[in-house]
């Protein structure tokens, strides 16, 4: 709850900022023909489209002519997919391209030699590992920090005597469900987590019945299992219904990266007391408004660049500190839900 | 020797070594899994069994008529999300009702694929390859990227994977695992007993003959993609029962599970031969496969391969084995025939056509 409410002050104090007579103006730039492309990890689940529905927004208020192509790949078929559409993007002349990307650095060659062609490449809620072919990545939160929120909320569940969980991610070739986990891994360091063992990580991609059976064969193979961690949306639902099938929703707890609506239920019941979670709608308007602005050579992909984001304010472009090379737009804030917060932010 | 050969015929023989290996493969696991003869493993298993039991009955018939249904990953799919869907909007639905339009949804997408395979005369694996892509494409398309979420859901529908029907002590028998026997039972006693369902054998077992005597082959082949959709459809709402959220990747991938189950099963991919009983022990086969594998930690693209790799030796047995086998009870019957007409049998068999 604490956490919550900082979160909510730290909205508060970025929309209160005065705005920098720097920072690019975002207005003035508008109406431009810009073609881009919107690229989640796979099309079918929620949150790629409520990106998708801030980045339509955002580009109403850019009043950019050339519609936006929201195009993604299946999940079975995600690291081909998203590196076959980067290619052909690239080959019709697309201006810039926006993705979350599910490819590793397996995406390296078909992003640069889109960058190679003058398009830009702007990442968001998942970056290229090694930040090579990407000018940009929009970040959510701040990865270190998801470590640091999902080992709290462990941790809080457990309860102060710790013991087992396990994680159950997405897939394993995800940049962002990787860079969390080992940023949790770094967090458990901390004296404070001493408690906490980490048995297992599993994968589901991001399916909910292979989600739904390894959160089965979890609790299967540790008894004595206290928590799931699942930061991905399909996976926390997905176990959160095998733990309350099983009746095991007293011993065991699911908690991790999930929608309101969907884990409203669970969180009323007691299977899945807290988890968090920002807001998808948020993170695809601003990547819109930094890659129409970057495409639109209206702001360079540089330490130090500001820009002004429409309704969400300002924002600087830093050094990425959760890699080794790479520039980040850190977005946050986080929001933890419970049962107090969750009804309100179902609807 | 002659007598076993005249009570048991040579896919009994495939059965029954279907089971002993099953029983193999139970021992394999349990000294691997600590905990693993429990009767929630047992659950496990049997709800997984239960929903690819259904599908394999269905593609069993298709099978039978030397064709194949591969699209109906799609149509469990297909169904689960827009039954669920519509009972999601509309809670106080008649459980009935819900059950009854799954079944004709999937009948429906049935239909088309056994139109174009049986009028249109093009290859059931093409065609169905087909379907398979556009019933997902229509999913992903019209669902706009919505879940079917468990608290959007009537408590009997939440409820129904866990109703235990018949308690054997402390086992449960769950409700989607004896609806599924019964559609085996039904299924096994239809395909033996009716001459009406017989004409599937016949079709498959020789096209040119089942032509000759009259059978109306387009409409027995039609008839067995549309009983392979409705039980598809079925199966789609067993899979919104058991897992609650559906989006619209749910059941993708089954139709390789499906093939399996059937296949190693014993029921041959030429069609004529081959047992919906021997379909589900297919079935259970495979699914306690796919719930052990997970429990030993290997990865599911691990499970992929075995599954591949036991379609292959399944096709492979059915035509070396199953083959010396039939030989054998053939070599038998020939001589006893050979006694009775004093005819000379052993050149007979031994000369080549």
């Amino acid at each position: 709850m604490t956490r919550f409410l900082m979160g909510a002050a730290a909205l508060a104090v970025l929309a209160a900022l005065p705005q920098c007579a720097l920072a690019q103006d975002a207005m003035a730039t508008r109406g431009k023909a810009v073609s881009m492309v919107l690229l989640p990890k796979f099309l079918g689940i929620l949150p790629f489209d409520q990106a998708h529905k801030g980045a339509e927004e955002a580009a109403k208020e850019l009043q950019n002519p050339t519609p936006l192509q929201f195009l993604g790949p299946t999940p079975q078929n995600s690291v081909a997919g998203q590196i076959e559409i980067v290619t052909n993007a690239t080959t019709q002349g697309v201006k810039a391209i926006m993705i979350s990307n599910n490819s590793g650095d397996q995406i390296v060659p078909a992003a640069k030699a889109a960058q190679a062609k003058g398009i830009k490449v702007v990442t968001w809620d998942s970056p290229i590992p090694s930040s090579e072919g990407e000018d940009v990545f929009v970040a959510q939160v701040d990865f270190s920090e998801i470590g640091k929120v999902m080992a709290d909320m462990t941790l809080d569940l457990a309860g102060p005597g710790g013991g087992k969980f396990a994680i159950l991610s997405a897939s394993p070739d995800a940049a962002n469900q990787n860079a969390w986990i080992a940023a949790m891994k770094t967090a458990l360091k901390d004296p404070k987590y001493a408690k906490l063992d980490l048995v297992d990580t599993v994968y589901g991609n991001d399916e909910s019945e292979k989600s739904y059976t390894q959160a089965q064969a979890l609790v299967d193979k540790y008894p004595d299992l206290k928590v799931i961690m699942s930061p991905t949306s399909v996976g926390i639902v997905a176990g959160a219904k095998a733990l309350q099938d099983e009746k095991l929703c007293d011993k065991v707890k699911i908690s991790g990266l999930g929608l309101p609506s969907e884990m409203l239920a669970y969180t009323k019941n007691g299977c899945a007391p807290e988890f968090a979670l920002w807001s998808f709608i948020d993170l695809g308007y601003l990547a819109y408004y930094t890659t129409y602005l970057l495409a639109a050579d209206a702001l360079k992909a540089e330490e130090g660049a500001k820009f002004k984001a429409g309704r969400m304010g300002e924002y600087t472009i830093t050094k990425d500190p959760t890699r080794a090379k790479g520039l980040r737009i850190l977005m946050g804030p986080f929001t933890i839900y419970n049962k107090d917060n969750v009804e309100a932010a179902a609807k | 020797m002659n007598w076993l050969k005249r009570r048991v015929r040579p896919e009994q023989i495939r059965e029954l070594s279907l089971l002993v290996l099953i029983l193999a493969a139970i021992v394999f696991f349990g000294s691997f899994i600590d905990n693993y003869y429990s009767f929630r493993t047992f659950n496990r298993i049997a709800s997984s069994v239960a929903i690819i039991t259904v599908v394999a009955v269905g593609q069993t018939l298709v099978v039978l008529t030397r064709n194949i249904d591969l699209s109906v990953g799609s149509i469990v799919g297909f169904t689960a999300y827009f039954v669920g869907t519509l009972i999601a909007s509309h809670n106080g639905i008649n459980p009935i009702l819900a059950v009854a339009i799954a079944i004709a949804l999937g009948a429906a997408l049935g239909v088309v694929n056994g139109v174009i395979v049986a009028w249109g005369k093009v290859p059931a694996v093409v065609v169905t390859l087909g379907t398979l892509a556009i019933y997902r494409g229509v999913l992903v398309d019209l669902s706009g990227a919505k879940t079917v979420t468990t608290d959007s859901l009537p408590q009997w529908l939440i409820d129904l994977p866990l109703v235990n029907v018949a308690p054997i002590g402390s086992l449960d028998i769950r409700a989607l695992f004896m609806l599924a026997l019964v559609i085996v039972v039904a299924f096994q006693i239809g395909t033996t007993y009716l001459s009406f369902a017989r004409r599937f054998y016949a079709i498959g077992s020789n096209p040119e003959a089942a032509q000759l005597i009259g059978l109306p082959i387009k409409s027995v082949v039609f008839l067995a993609f549309v009983i392979c959709g409705a039980l598809s459809g079925l199966a789609g709402f067993m899979l919104l029962a058991r897992f609650g959220n559906i989006t619209v990747e749910a059941g993708r991938g089954l139709e390789l599970s499906v093939v399996a189950a059937v296949v190693v099963g014993g029921v041959n991919v030429f069609g004529g031969s081959g047992t919906v009983t021997g379909a589900m022990l297919g079935a259970v086969m495979i699914g306690t496969l796919e719930q052990s594998l997970f429990r030993l930690g290997i990865s599911e693209f691990w499970l992929d391969a075995v599954l591949g790799l036991l379609i292959l030796l399944a096709v492979a047995s059915d035509a070396v084995i199953l083959q010396r086998l039939r030989q054998l009870w053939g070599g038998a019957e020939l001589k006893l025939l050979a006694k009775e007409t004093d005819s000379v049998s052993s050149e007979q068999s031994a000369s080549p056509p």
